[in-house]
């Protein structure tokens, strides 16, 4: 766990120092990354520790959002009651959904969530009076806390950013290596014999599923903060299939890796923004690279080519 | 007035619906055979329409023409996406195969992009049949001919699965892959032939669906994942059961847009699918993936 910890710390400490030489736009840039990084860290919960694949990172972080935003604009003061019950709600919410769908296999379970992703996306499309549709909703009152004042700006919330990874990657790593942990790897390794062994996997799986909806939902907050601005759009399923593919590629299971696979790839892809149509072959093409390269790796062709 | 919204409900329903039940049946077709969801479905659909147009506008096709060139365009791409997907990859972990499927329906809309344009375009009737009226009923010729299309496609894909040797094959595989290749089946041989047939049957279906809606390069995704929920509605196991869960699926939306709104009917759909999967007894624990 302590090297664990080390090599976030490293991560974090990286990214702090490129956070200090890089200017606005740049900045903004690397935000927006941190906020991937962050719902791929949430997704690891359900997928690395519980061994459940979810598509639902989406609602989650959109759920985040909009009931931070919108309970935010009525009580601009209420920071640190709103900000901690919005992320209790989604972990309550996220629990609660688990239970019934534990049992479906990984890629049905993907399915399920992914309709669960888009189910969202049309309610707040149809809840117009509260959600502002597709038009969206501007952030009226940021986040203030106590002794530091609302937290506003690019560079603020770029370190409450950093702050949230480095606080969900130690509790990742904790629960990882606690008792409920070590069910959970029971449980992703073979359910039957788990549950032979006196585990109670649903209760399991509903606090690591739980504790990726509430970290999403943080991560939510945090961009609806960053981007002054809210859209069903930004929460769509392209969020949640992002975030499930990086996670993919950086290893499930692991803290840092994930983590600097969402930076370098969504640098690079970034950088092929300005190709135009061709954007959307190229973000394929990197993706798929990055699969077949993993696999490769997992299965040992490197070395078997390297002899 | 009520009968004739409920009338016209059904009529653009069953159209919806053969497409949804082609749709359904190449994703259960994959799915007996690899275990894998295949999330570029609805880019074999978009490919192969694209293609046909292509081909509409260089060519004079006739309805027999069209549709051995759905049906050899459809087969191709099948096989292109089986070589690109799961061929790679035959022993990843299924959510790093399923994940290759979601990049390769990227890279095939991004394809789709850069050849045709963000523009829709409207796909020709190469097979018109007369529409058809009895009494309140009333299909329109686009129905009867997407209608026509999809029963016989099922009729012919039955006849090739229990008649033939590779037919038989790949139930065999569906079944138990690991007692096939001890009767001497490839299971990869299956797998491959059924992406094909799965590109064959998303080509018909972009016949059906491309002179109604036009064809757009973002299409794919959505009818894919109707596929998907028809698929669980049919239940993945039988033909039939599966074609007509993609009926029963369209004439539900159709029903659902005359009493709610387009995005909650929307809602209501995917609830569904949520419902019948956590409700109905699941698929994947039959077998294991050998």
């Amino acid at each position: 766990m302590r090297r664990e910890l080390q090599f976030l710390g490293l991560f974090l400490a990286c990214m702090a120092g490129l956070g200090a030489i890089l200017p606005g736009v740049h900045l903004l840039a690397l935000n927006q990354h941190l906020f991937l990084a962050l719902n791929v860290l949430a997704l690891n919960f359900c997928l690395g520790l519980g061994g459940q694949a979810s598509m639902a990172s989406g609602a989650f972080c959109g759920f985040g959002a909009y009931a931070a935003v919108i309970l935010l604009e009525r009580w601009p003061g209420g920071t640190l009651l709103i900000v901690p019950a919005v992320a209790l709600a989604a972990f309550l919410l996220a629990a609660m959904i688990s239970k019934p769908l534990e049992k479906l296999g990984e890629g049905f379970l993907a399915m399920a969530t992914l309709c669960l992703g888009l189910i969202f996306v049309n309610l707040v499309l149809s809840f117009t009076g509260f959600t502002g549709g597709s038009n969206g909703m501007m952030v009226q009152a940021a986040p203030s806390l106590p002794l530091l004042g609302p937290l506003k700006g690019d560079r603020a919330n770029f370190l409450a950013l950093l702050g949230l990874i480095g606080l969900s990657g130690y509790v990742f790593s904790a629960v990882r290596h606690s008792r409920l942990g070590r069910a959970l790897m029971a449980c992703k390794d073979d359910a039957l014999a788990a549950s032979s062994c006196g585990i109670d996997r649903l209760s399991a799986r509903a606090v690591s599923f739980g504790l990726g909806g509430a970290v999403s939902a943080m991560a939510g907050m945090m961009l609806a903060n960053s981007t002054g601005f809210i859209s069903p759009g930004q929460f769509d399923l392209g969020l949640s299939l992002k975030t499930l593919l990086f996670l993919v590629i950086g290893g499930p299971g692991r803290l840092v890796r994930p983590l600097a696979a969402v930076v370098v790839l969504e640098s690079l892809i970034a950088w092929f923004h300005s190709l135009g149509e061709a954007t959307i072959l190229v973000h394929g093409l990197i993706l798929a690279a990055a699969l077949i390269a993993g696999y490769w790796r997992e299965t040992g062709l490197p070395r078997l080519l390297l002899r | 007035m009520f009968a004739l919204y409920l009338a016209q409900a059904v009529n653009s329903g069953l159209a919806l619906g053969a497409v949804y039940g082609l749709m359904a049946l190449g994703f259960s077709l994959v799915y007996n055979s690899s275990r894998l969801i295949n999330f570029a479905q609805g880019e074999l659909l978009l490919l192969g329409g694209l293609v046909l147009y292509s081909l509409s506008q260089a060519f004079q096709l006739g309805p027999v023409t069209a549709l051995a060139a759905t049906a050899v365009f459809g087969f191709l791409l099948g096989h292109v996406l089986y070589a690109s997907t799961l061929g790679v990859m035959l022993t990843a972990k299924p959510l790093r195969q399923l994940m290759l499927t979601v990049a390769a329906s990227l890279i095939w809309q991004g394809a789709a992009i850069l050849l045709w344009g963000k523009n829709p375009l409207k796909l020709d009737q190469f097979i018109a049949l007369p529409a058809f009226r009895a009494g309140p009923v009333f299909l329109s010729a686009n129905t009867v001919t997407s209608l026509a299309l999809a029963v016989a496609s099922v009729c012919v894909l039955s006849a090739f699965l229990g008649l033939t040797r590779t037919g038989r094959a790949i139930r065999a595989v569906s079944m138990n892959a690991l007692a096939a290749r001890l009767q001497g089946v490839n299971p990869v041989r299956a797998q491959a032939l059924s992406f094909a047939l799965s590109g064959v049957l998303a080509a018909l279906a972009a016949l059906s669906i491309g002179p109604q809606t036009m064809l757009r390069y973002d299409m794919g995704f959505g009818l894919g994942l109707k596929g998907f929920v028809a698929a669980t509605l049919g239940g993945y196991s039988s033909l039939s059961r599966v074609f007509l869960g993609g009926i029963l699926l369209g004439v539900v939306e159709a029903a659902l847009t005359l009493a709610f709104s387009a995005d909650l009917k929307e809602t209501l759909t995917y609830a569904l699918l949520v419902g019948l999967l956590v409700l109905a007894p699941a698929p994947q624990h039959r077998r294991e993936k050998v």
